[in-house]
């Protein structure tokens, strides 16, 4: 369990040595040559983007005319500029339809809306749902509460406009994938907080959520596979500067220090085995059982951070994807 | 992280391929990978359906390029890429060529990788097509004449064998004698070979006993021990009577010693001769020996006046037929 101190390692049994890798999404990173620890420095060249990353195009999202794609520019936080919607809807329905909610990852300080968003478009065209996917400011540039606040101000209008946008605001659901499911997590404890909106659930992938960055997988897994002990630091640093890892982190920014986990919506949090997460993660799933919620818990054996995104065939992969496929069936059929 | 994630997929196919290529079989080696892992490599590197087949351990593995596993929908295509894996598995790429580099350098790593993993997996214990040596315990339960026939074939059926099946007994080179189903391939002509009759599983002690005499009438196929590396018993029974009657040290027949003495009396005798008596006719063994057939001619006339008969008649021909076998009978003793 997750605790308050800053010191969980040290309280932690010993750890071992790094959990071996899954050998197909090993083979796929090692075949890229591997991933460099993000520090500070790298960031601005990564935002140039990088080989074999191919964002997609309007084309890409229509999928053949399974869907309308527009961006769409509404109210952000006060005080703040627009935030810039994507919104994917489904040309095969007139009935309303669930909707899902797209956090991008990243780290807080890299990506764009269209990052990882096809995933959700697989859903979407399998359960029939809009896919709005929320372009939020980067830190450093945007330090907290800017990425969240965006977030929010995203979500709040997407459900005021779900007539407009033909779902039906009762099955609207949070989803993102790393830093985005951190973000998730942490628009899901202000919904709750704030009174609105009305969340059907959150599905946080390999969330990014605690930024002491010491849990005894974050000590373990070190700098190994992708997102390691270093990107984290590098990450956690850009979103909260000098507070990082200190007495003063909002559980906004950093929901692993939300003492009370209780009054959330359904959850679903995956995450791999072999990557710094991995105890920070399922210790949210656990807390929010002991809080009496309801969540759903995978984790994936041998992978490394992001390793569905590196090695999409590998099988674990498939799984990894299925099950969430499967847990957003459930939640929005019931 | 995931979001941003680099993949292989959308990578120029070509740039780099073959260190990639290199990594992510060694990677999948070193994790000790499944077949279906290495079949799914092969599949994702290309961008191709990719299936390994595996005739001997009845096996059909087969990955579409997104990485899903699928039934096969026919037979491979003819044109297929395709590497062989070991005597009975070949790994296919679902296209025809021309092969890209990538495809190249997938197919043989996967290939080696595949071959290893299913020795490691699925071995074939003691299998004929095996490179392996076959259990010297249950061999020489298989192969003794005296044993319980229920005994021999249980020890045939661990040695891999269908004891429903005809089996056959080979013996190599250095009297090493293996089993093998008989619906096998013969062994290559490298490995110097008597093959024994097909039959029941129980017959495999008179099949080693023809094959090993089968191997005394093999040659090593070079200019002084011309003629075939590999004999099928079935094909030479009357020949296999003769094998009995040249025990080891047995004085040679007035026949050898003369082919002897016209063999030390040109390189070209011994090979000549072989083609003659293994040729249908003169013009054939011409050919076969790269000769023009009036040399040939020249040839044989030196050769059947060092021999002291005549090579023409079909008699002088079995004679000389008979004294080639009789040599390597003695030679092979």
């Amino acid at each position: 369990m997750t605790t308050t101190s800053s010191s969980a390692a040290d309280e932690a049994a010993p750890t071992g040595p790094p959990v071996p890798f899954d050998p197909e999404v090993a083979a796929a990173l090692a075949a890229l040559g591997g991933f460099p620890p993000v520090t500070p420095d790298l960031v601005p060249l990564m935002r140039q983007g990088l080989p074999g990353r191919v964002p997609p195009t309007d084309e890409d999202l229509q999928r053949g005319g399974a869907f309308t794609v527009e961006e769409r520019s509404v109210p952000g936080p006060d005080g703040a500029p627009d935030v810039s919607l994507l919104i994917c809807r489904p040309t095969g329905t007139t009935t309303p339809v669930g909707a899902v909610y797209w956090i991008h990852g990243g780290g807080m300080v890299l990506g764009d809306n269209r990052a990882g968003v096809l995933e959700a478009l697989d859903w979407a065209q399998e359960l029939q749902l809009v896919v709005v996917s929320v372009e939020y400011r980067l830190a450093p540039e945007t330090p907290h509460p800017g990425p969240v606040e965006d977030c929010y101000a995203g979500l709040v209008w997407t459900a005021a406009h779900a007539a407009e946008l033909g779902f039906d605001p009762a099955r609207l659901v949070v989803a993102g994938a790393s830093a985005g499911g951190g973000l998730s997590a942490g628009v899901t404890l202000v919904a709750r907080d704030r009174g609105a909106p009305a969340l059907a659930g959150q599905l946080l992938i390999y969330p990014m959520i605690d930024d002491r960055n010491d849990s005894p997988s974050a000590v373990q897994m070190a700098d190994t596979g992708t997102w390691g002990r270093t990107a984290n630091t590098t990450g956690w640093t850009a979103l909260l500067g000098e507070a990082r890892g200190g007495p003063d982190v909002s559980p906004y920014a950093a929901p692993a220090r939300e003492r009370d986990l209780s009054g959330l919506p359904p959850t679903f949090v995956d995450v791999a085995s072999a990557e710094n997460f991995r105890d920070e993660d399922v210790a949210y799933a656990t807390r929010i059982w002991q809080a009496g919620g309801r969540a759903e818990l995978h984790v994936w054996p041998g992978g490394f951070h992001g390793f569905d995104g590196f090695a999409p065939e590998a099988v674990i992969s498939h799984e990894a994807r299925a099950a969430r496929l499967r847990w957003l069936r459930r939640l929005l059929e019931a | 992280m995931r979001d941003l994630a680099v993949r292989l997929a959308a990578l120029d196919p070509e740039a780099g391929a073959a260190l990639r290529v290199v990594a992510y079989f060694d990677e999948l080696a070193a994790g000790h990978a499944g077949l279906s892992a290495v079949v799914r490599g092969a599949a994702v590197l290309t961008g191709s359906p990719a299936r390994l087949t595996d005739d001997r351990r009845h096996l059909c593995v087969r990955v579409e390029a997104d990485g899903t596993s699928a039934a096969a929908p026919a037979a491979p295509g003819a044109g297929w890429l395709q590497a062989r894996v070991d005597a009975g598995a070949v790994l296919w790429l679902e296209r025809p060529g021309p092969a890209r580099m990538v495809d190249a350098v997938v197919l043989e790593r996967a290939g080696a990788l595949a071959r290893t993993v299913l020795e490691r997996t699925r071995p074939l214990p003691g299998h004929p097509g095996a490179d392996g040596p076959q259990d010297a315990a249950l061999l020489e339960v298989a192969l003794d004449a005296g044993a319980d026939p229920g005994v021999r074939r249980a020890a045939a059926r661990a040695l891999g064998l269908d004891p429903l099946a005809p089996a056959r007994a080979v013996a190599t080179a250095g009297g090493a004698v293996r089993v093998a189903a008989a619906a096998d391939p013969a062994p290559a002509p490298a490995v110097r070979a008597g093959v024994g009759p097909g039959g029941p599983v129980e017959d495999l002690p008179a099949s080693a006993a023809a094959a090993r005499r089968a191997l005394r009438l093999t040659a090593e196929g070079t200019p002084g021990d011309p003629g075939p590396r590999v004999v099928h018993a079935e094909a030479v029974q009357a020949l296999l009577l003769l094998a009995d009657a040249v025990p080891a040290g047995a004085p040679p027949a007035a026949d050898v010693v003369a082919l002897e003495r016209a063999a030390a009396a040109a390189p070209w005798m011994l090979t000549t001769l072989q083609a003659l008596v293994s040729s249908a006719t003169r013009r054939a063994a011409a050919t076969d020996l790269a000769l023009h057939h009036s040399t040939l001619q020249d040839r044989l006339a030196t050769a059947q006046r060092l021999l002291g008969w005549d090579l023409h008649p079909p008699a002088g021909q079995q004679r000389l037929h008979l004294a080639l076998v009789l040599r390597r009978l003695h030679r092979n003793a």
